[in-house]
């Protein structure tokens, strides 16, 4: 009796062990991921200090802006990337019988909610904003919130039109992967280094340019010799995020339509 | 002894099972024509305000550059994925009594999905030749590259199955994988050339295995390691490939008598 219950205590201990040294496990890869990326750009604006009139503490206000929103989605809009699992396994019927709109079930999938890499991206805002010497004023603080809400919605359209696409064709992990890995790819630099078609593209097309280019360039007071918007622009990230978020929305819906018709 | 037979079945079969995957395949010469492109415009910037490193010129940088993706086309595929797989759902329980060489068994799984990669070199390789000039150096120097080159695979391929046995412990190291991958293309080479990286940390970087993967290769192929260091390198690297074949044995003996199916 006494060894059944030993047996049963050593059990859960060693889950909640397991459980806690994933979640170390994948904390420490957020860190990784994104200390990598800075630790490649401090290399690289060491041996060439200046791109386009930016140097490195710019550029790590540019990531970290980008960090923010990326952060954000991942805290509280990740769940969506299980869309293709759900359908795969046939599991995503379960949501469109019950009465309450299924994006909004998906989403609220209980899981873990510790948001470190939400502390993690304030953290590196906070120290990257003193760094480049941007004033927190109260501009400063009203705005960069809404941005980063911003920057978080255009990641939820990235990751919602990609689990859409689920509904079509089945496997899509790869290709929501190498979308993010593009986006902390063509966002880490200012955009203005690229031909005047990829900046318009990542301006108005996919808009990850409002993620972080454009309100850095408000913050740092920097011009933008590419497209000569004028820097105000960069406020409207809360707006393009809703509205990108809006179109995404869309095809998720004509997606869930599909997906109904087919009978799957 | 061993016939050579069912291992080629296995390769084979490999191959067959990732070519069905034409999305991703799609998606994996896409990102790659994307990400020169972005190379091109970031080294492009960067060199024509800056001061460059004596004996690294743009078109060298743009080699380096692009040849590291070409390669990571390769070596990026885990070929020991399929290890952490089958302990997963317990069938490599199945698999130690079968009368092959479990070892050699995923070893050729890995070679036949890295075979298909390497086919994808060929369009990848041209659609870059369209946005970039890569230089071709004299036929000696292409033919030590791929010495190193192959070198290189080894010492990737015993690095990922070290990682990936020690799924026979702890089940749960897709993070550690993770962690270990993104450290290592960082410390490799394959980002930035490690000659960038200052002072002692450059001393280290070098001194590491994972300069053995990507570095050596392509530092001998742009001709930053001359001729009269070829022997030198090629023997560090080789050394590094009969260190961890060595570690690979080691874990493998223990894992396979520590067998621990993780039930449904």
């Amino acid at each position: 009796m006494l060894a059944t219950y030993l047996q049963y205590w050593r059990i859960n201990f060693l889950t909640f062990l397991e459980y806690r040294a994933n979640f170390v496990m994948w904390f420490v890869f957020t860190i990784v991921y994104h200390a990598t990326a800075i630790a490649a750009l401090f290399v690289t604006m060491r041996q060439f200090p200046t791109m386009n009139t930016w140097d490195f503490r710019q550029m790590l206000f540019l990531y970290a802006l980008w960090m923010m929103g990326h952060e954000i989605h991942n805290a509280f809009f990740f769940n969506v990337i299980n869309v293709p699992e759900f359908v795969r396994e046939g599991r995503f019927d379960r949501f469109l019988v019950r009465p309450l709109d299924a994006l909004f079930q998906v989403l609220t999938v209980p899981q873990q909610l510790f948001p470190d890499g939400l502390i993690l991206a304030a953290i590196t805002l906070t120290v990257a904003t003193k760094i480049a010497g941007v004033t927190v004023d109260a501009r400063y603080l009203i705005f960069v919130p809404l941005i980063a809400i911003g920057g978080a919605l255009i990641d939820f359209g990235i990751s919602l039109a990609i689990a859409a696409v689920s509904f079509w064709f089945i496997r899509v992990d790869t290709l929501r992967w190498v979308v993010i890995s593009l986006e902390q790819d063509f966002t880490r630099y200012p955009i203005s280094i690229y031909s005047r078609g990829v900046q318009v593209v990542l301006a108005f097309v996919l808009p990850f340019a409002f993620m972080n280019y454009f309100p850095a360039t408000y913050f740092l007071q920097k011009a933008d010799p590419g497209l000569h918007l004028n820097p105000s622009v960069g406020l409207l990230t809360p707006l393009v995020g809703l509205a990108w978020f809006g179109i995404a929305y869309v095809i998720w819906r004509i997606g869930v339509q599909h997906y109904q018709g087919t009978g799957s | 002894m061993l016939s050579a037979v069912p291992y080629v079945e296995f390769a084979k079969k490999a191959f067959a099972r990732e070519a069905t995957y034409r999305m991703e395949v799609f998606t994996e010469v896409a990102s790659l024509v994307l990400r020169v492109y972005l190379l091109r415009c970031l080294w492009t910037a960067l060199y024509a305000q800056n001061a460059a490193p004596l004996n690294l010129p743009l078109h060298s940088m743009i080699t380096y550059a692009t040849i590291a993706l070409l390669m990571s086309l390769i070596l990026e595929v885990d070929g020991t994925r399929l290890i952490r797989e089958k302990i997963r759902d317990g069938s490599i329980a199945t698999d130690l009594m079968k009368p092959i060489s479990v070892p050699l068994y995923f070893f050729s799984d890995g070679f036949g999905n890295t075979v298909l990669h390497a086919v994808l070199v060929i369009p990848s390789l041209l659609f870059a030749l369209l946005l970039v000039h890569i230089d071709i150096p004299p036929p000696t120097t292409l033919a030590i590259f791929a010495l190193s080159f192959a070198i290189g695979y080894f010492v990737n391929f015993f690095l990922n199955f070290v990682m990936n046995s020690i799924a026979f412990w702890t089940l749960e190291t897709f993070a550690v994988q993770l962690i270990v991958r993104w450290v290592s293309d960082l410390l490799s080479g394959q980002i930035i050339p490690l000659t960038f990286v200052p002072g002692i940390f450059g001393r280290i970087v070098f001194a590491l295995p994972f300069a053995a993967i990507y570095s050596t290769p392509l530092l001998i192929y742009v001709g930053i390691i001359p001729p009269s260091q070829w022997m030198n390198a090629l023997i560090a690297q080789v050394l590094w490939l009969a260190g961890f074949g060595a570690i690979s044995y080691v874990v493998w003996r223990a894992a396979s008598r520590h067998v621990v199916v993780q039930g449904g």
